[in-house]
Parts: structure tokens; sequence; C-alpha cells
């Protein structure tokens, strides 16, 4: 999907890279460097999903996101072979065993018992994005990199567990609406993330290990990711999100649009958690937690450009034209130094300064990322 | 779960409390995506369909690019206008995982899925003047969001509005409905009634068929019956299907009028030559 090319001349990459470059950046829109495309969203939207959700961004791609859980059957300890899992699953046992006497689901949740750890199968995420396979390298990379951010705290696996031997897999199918304009990580992952909040998963009436039975009124379907109080406010703990942040030269842009992308000397892909962790204390609700769950570069289509050629080593204008060099203009040109004002694909990775910046500009207190968490905020769930 | 169907005869009334020739209710609205050639939104009771159409466009590219070549070919199927020097409408399905009660992972070449393009591609390649767009693709991406019954009818309905909205030169509407027949035995079969527009539980149960018509003309142009029926009844249901079609028809019409009204009033297009004394109620 980075890979998809855009239809920009050398020339055109010279000069959105060199307003890029500015202090503070031009971007093609007008927005500011840390400025997020406006968006509209909503949530609920399909009665027959556990959750769902659905983001319109001003360019006009749209995503929904449809949440649907089932109960399975846990894996009985008596499959796995390996001495260590064995004892670990018999001491989840034991402790489900005591805890079988007061706990209902509800506060399930709120247990942050090491023991009750959840797995990592018992969520799947599917993405399908129209006019692409979905064995496509970039469908796959896409869902790879949502599944590893959901997945990377634990927290969520860890609420799936109804008892020691039933857990509820939870399919999230991501579909992207409109052919892809730009690279559509955000716009994935915000959508997501709102879909997981909507989600509610019907309140356990049985006890204990006994074969799970559910409460048929949905109205008492306890969120999956609880609320300050009772049933509304905010939640207490969020779903991570995914942000797409780009560098050019030594400015940092947030939110990439396609133009801007195709320029980039180093694409991010970084996702954030957000919420208490097991140590930190729990009555500080009023910040943020931030914490950094994953990084992952992305190959930035600018790889793939075509260099710009130099006057001064163009025939055209009158530079001595070399015999061998005059066949493959295009390989001499790639060689050849940078010139002010010629565009010349990015080569190598990225400085390690600037990858610093990245991360601590996404982690930064009252920052971007804070921003956007907000915003989320804002938007009314069913 | 068996349908009932002793409950029909004593009320005439169907599991969802419909008479034998309602409709259930169609809510469409076009142009919902900014950022497409063309979009609509279709719900027929509880089946909820998205169409996004991307064309007429160059179609030279992608059937030479290697990894968007083998897409395409992959996922839509090129029904009628093959020839060179018509258009190719290209059709996409999705069933959405989280569509039917039970989530069911479709794969991309599921058998069903093909089906469904291949119907869609051909019925609307004869409605859509494909002559028109020598050498192009027209291509239909469709997202099934819930289903409950009739989803051929509906995708067809859903794609039929997002042509429109796209502007592409078409005959006249193709309207789709399903049609089904009430189950008798073999000793009352003069009893059994036509059914207008079945749902997911009477698709399960009964026979049908979804039919689709040209506008407002007696024309069918798709017929699909999967099913084992009488030949006695099939003249019943063809004929309540087809009224339905026309039914579906005008409820396309108002929607696509009250937004080219809208659209008028808010001034994102211009009056055209001739519009000025066009009734435009």
């Amino acid at each position: 999907m980075a890979s998809t090319q855009t239809l920009l001349s050398p020339a055109e990459l010279a000069y959105l890279h060199s307003s890029l470059s500015l202090t503070p950046p031009i971007r093609p829109d007008g927005r500011s460097s840390t400025q997020f495309r406006p968006l509209v969203a909503e949530t609920g939207i399909l009665p027959g999903t556990n959750g769902s959700a659905r983001i319109c961004f001003a360019d006009g791609t749209e995503a929904i996101v449809g949440v649907k859980a089932e109960v399975e059957r846990t894996k009985s300890a008596l499959t796995t072979t390996e001495d260590e899992t064995v004892h670990r699953l018999e001491g989840e046992f034991v402790e489900g065993l005591a805890g079988a006497g007061g706990n209902s689901a509800g506060n399930i949740d709120e247990e942050d018992n090491d023991g009750l750890e959840g797995q990592n199968e018992w969520v799947e995420l599917s993405v399908e994005i129209p006019g692409y396979r979905d064995d496509d390298s970039g469908t796959v990379f896409l869902s790879a990199l949502l599944t590893e951010a959901l997945l990377a705290d634990g927290n969520l696996t860890k609420k799936l567990r109804i008892n020691t031997r039933f857990h509820w897999k939870l399919y999230l199918d991501i579909l992207l609406i409109s052919p892809p304009l730009s690279y559509p990580l955000p716009l994935l992952s915000l959508t997501t993330h709102l879909a997981l909040l909507s989600t509610r998963l019907p309140r356990l009436k049985s006890e204990g290990d006994e074969d799970p039975f559910f409460d048929d009124d949905w109205a008492a379907a306890p969120y999956l990711y609880p609320r300050e109080n009772g049933t509304s406010g905010k939640a207490t703990l969020r779903p991570p999100i995914s942000l797409l942040v780009m560098a050019v030269g030594n400015n940092i842009i947030f939110d990439p649009a396609k133009e801007e992308l195709a320029v980039a000397d180093v694409a991010l892909a970084v996702s954030i958690g957000d919420g208490k962790d097991n140590n930190s204390n729990a009555m500080d609700t009023d910040t943020r937690n931030l914490r950094l769950l994953s990084v992952r570069t992305i190959d930035p289509p600018s790889r793939l450009t075509p260099p710009g050629v130099p006057n001064a080593t163009n025939t055209a204008y009158g530079a001595a034209a070399g015999t061998t060099a005059q066949k493959q203009p295009e390989a001499r040109a790639a060689e050849s130094e940078a010139v002010e004002g010629v565009w010349k694909p990015p080569r190598g990775g990225a400085k390690p300064l600037v990858m610093a910046a990245l991360v601590q500009k996404v982690l930064e207190k009252g920052g971007v990322t804070d921003e956007v968490l907000d915003a989320l905020d804002a938007v009314e769930l069913e | 779960m068996p349908l009932d169907t002793s409950a029909y005869n004593l009320a005439l009334l169907r599991v969802d409390g419909r008479r034998w020739n309602e409709l259930r209710r169609i809510h469409a609205q076009i142009r919902t995506q900014p950022a497409a050639d063309g979009s609509s939104y279709l719900e027929m009771g509880h089946t909820k369909v998205m169409c996004v159409v991307t064309g007429p466009s160059e179609s030279g590219a992608r059937r030479v690019g290697t990894t968007g070549g083998a897409a395409a070919g992959a996922l839509g199927s090129g029904g009628g206008g093959s020839r060179d020097g018509d258009a190719e409408v290209v059709v996409s399905v999705v069933l959405a995982g989280f569509s039917s009660v039970d989530r069911k992972r479709r794969g991309r070449n599921d058998k069903g899925i093909l089906e469904l393009q291949s119907t869609i591609s051909s019925a609307l390649s004869s409605s859509l003047h494909t002559h028109l767009y020598p050498r192009s693709t027209i291509s239909i991406s469709l997202h099934v969001l819930s289903q409950d019954g009739s989803l051929l009818a509906a995708l067809l309905n859903a794609a039929t509005l997002a042509c429109i909205d796209a502007g592409i030169a078409m005959t006249d509407y193709v309207a789709a409905c399903t049609a089904g027949s009430t189950s008798t035995y073999a000793a009352n079969d003069e009893k059994a009634d036509p059914l207008l527009d079945m749902n997911h539980q009477e698709e399960q149960e009964l026979p049908g068929l979804t039919v689709a018509t040209l506008g407002q003309s007696d024309r069918v142009i798709v017929l699909v019956c999967e099913s084992r029926v009488q030949v006695s009844r099939l003249e019943g249901m063809l004929a309540v299907g087809v009224d339905g079609c026309k039914q579906v028809r005008d409820i396309m019409d108002k929607v696509v009028r009250e937004k080219g009204r809208r659209m008028l009033e808010e001034g994102a297009i211009e009056k055209g030559v001739g519009l000025e004394d066009m009734d435009l109620d």
C-alpha cells in the first residue's frame, strides 16, 4: 500500500519537499504540522454487532468497523505439552476457583490479576480494502500493524476471559469503503478505537466455572472498556491508537496526506496506549498516561520516485554528454550529488535523532495525541 | 427454526407482520461519499448495502500493472461489455464478516459471491450505455453491512442508484425485488399465496426468486430462482415480483429527484438549459 504511486513530477516533488522542510513547514492544504484533517465520526451504527463505528475524513475516505464476539471454549491445559504452560494454567485454575465465590463478570474486568491473562488468538482482525486482495502485502501489513497495537499491552485479551473454560472470541472486521486516497492507517486505527469503545458484551449470570449463561437484557450489558460511572462518562482505560507521523528534513509532520507522504524522508506508524497501567496509581484520572506500544517504519512511496536531473548534467542544457552515462540517464542522476532544488529520492534509513524526536513528539503531554484522544472522547457513544 | 406456516393461513400475516403484497421499509440515499464518483446507501428492511462507483476511467493501467491487474482480475468479474469498444463493468461484492447473525468469513473466491458479481455486472451493462465509454472501466464496489434476505435485489438497487449518482448514461432504472410463495401441501396447492420481498427467515423456508425489471416497463432483465418451486406457482410469483419492482423503482426515483432538487436549491449544481420550466415537485 505504501508503494501507491503518486503521479508527481520530480519538479513538483522538489517543490513539495522544500516547502515542507521550511520552519514552520508549509503544507499543501494549509494545515499546521501537528494539525489533523477534520473528521466526522459516529458509533453504534450497526445494531447487529457488539460494537461498531464509522469515520469519514474530510478528503472523503471512509471506514466502517464492526466488532462481533462469540463464546469459545478455551483450549484445555491437557493439550499443551510444555510443562511451564501447564503449571501456569493450573495456577490460573486455582485462582479462578478462589475467585469464584463472589465474582460476577462485571468485576472480572476490573481485576488486574496477573494470573488472568488472555491469549492473542482471542482477537481476530481482518482488513478489507476495495481493489486489493485480502492477501495483498499492504493489506496484510496493515492488519498485522493494527493487531500488534491491540495486543501489545495485553489489556484487551484479559477482558475477554469469561472463566477458566470459556472466553470471548472477538472478531474485528475493518472495511475501507472508499478507494484508498491516502495511507489509510490513521483512519482505520481511529475507527477501530471507537468501535472497541462502543463494544458491549452480554452480562454474565453464571458464576465461576459453570457453562456461561448470560443476561438477555442488552441494556444491562457492560462495556468492554468500562466507563467512569456505570454506563455513561469517559472510559477509564482506552484501546490503543496508531498514528502516522513523517519527517521531512528536521520537521515532524502529523497525519500526512498522500502528496506529503510522497516526499517523506521517514514515515512511522506509532501505536500509543492510554490509561492506567498496573503499576501507576489508579486515582490519577485527569492526566493521561500515554505509553508507547509499538513503532513500525513504513516504506514511504518517495523512495520509488524518479530523481530530477540537475542542469549541470543535463545535455539539453549544454552539459558534456558522457557516452556510457547517456544510455542510462536515470542511473547517473541517482548517483549524482544533491543539488539544491532538484529532487532526489531519500536513501538509507532514518537518523536516530529524528526517530527519537518523532517518538517524543507523539508522547508529549498536551501534544497531538492528547488532542486526538480528546476529540475522540467528544464522540457520543450510542 | 421452522416457520410456522399455519399462522399465515389464520390471519394472512407473515412472520414480520406484513401482508402478502407489502414491501419492507426501503430507505435510500445517494451521494453519501464526497470522494467517490458515485455512491449510494440502501436499506431494504434490515439488509443494508453501501455502493461506491469509480469511473468510467481508463482501464489500461489496471490491466497492465502487475499487482493491480491481478487484483482486478481476482476481485471483479467483468461480465458484459468485454468487447474492446465498450466500457467494462467490474463489480466487487464484499460481505462484511459482521453482516450476518453468526459471523461467517467468506473467502474472495466464494462461488456465491462470484455469482452475485457476475449477475450484477451483466444486468447493469445491459442497462448502462457502455458504448459511450469505449476502452474504459466502470468499477462498482458493493459493501454488505447487514443481511436479512433479498441480498441480490438490494445490491442491484444500490448499484443502480450509485451509477445514477456517477452520471453514467443509462437506459432506465434497474429495479429489483424478490418474490416467494407460501408453503402448502399438495391438496390445497391453489391456495398458495405469492409473497413480496422475502426476509431471511422466509428465504430459508420458502421457495423464492429474485426479479429485476428495467424501469416501469415489464422487461425482466434478471431472474434468479435457486429453489424448487411448482411450475404452476411461478407465474403468480413473477407477477407479484414485477409489480414489486415497479414500487421499488418509484421509491428510487423519488430519492433521486429529492436529492437533485436539494442540490439545485443549495446551488451545488447549475440549472441546466430548459430546467426552469421543469416540474420539480
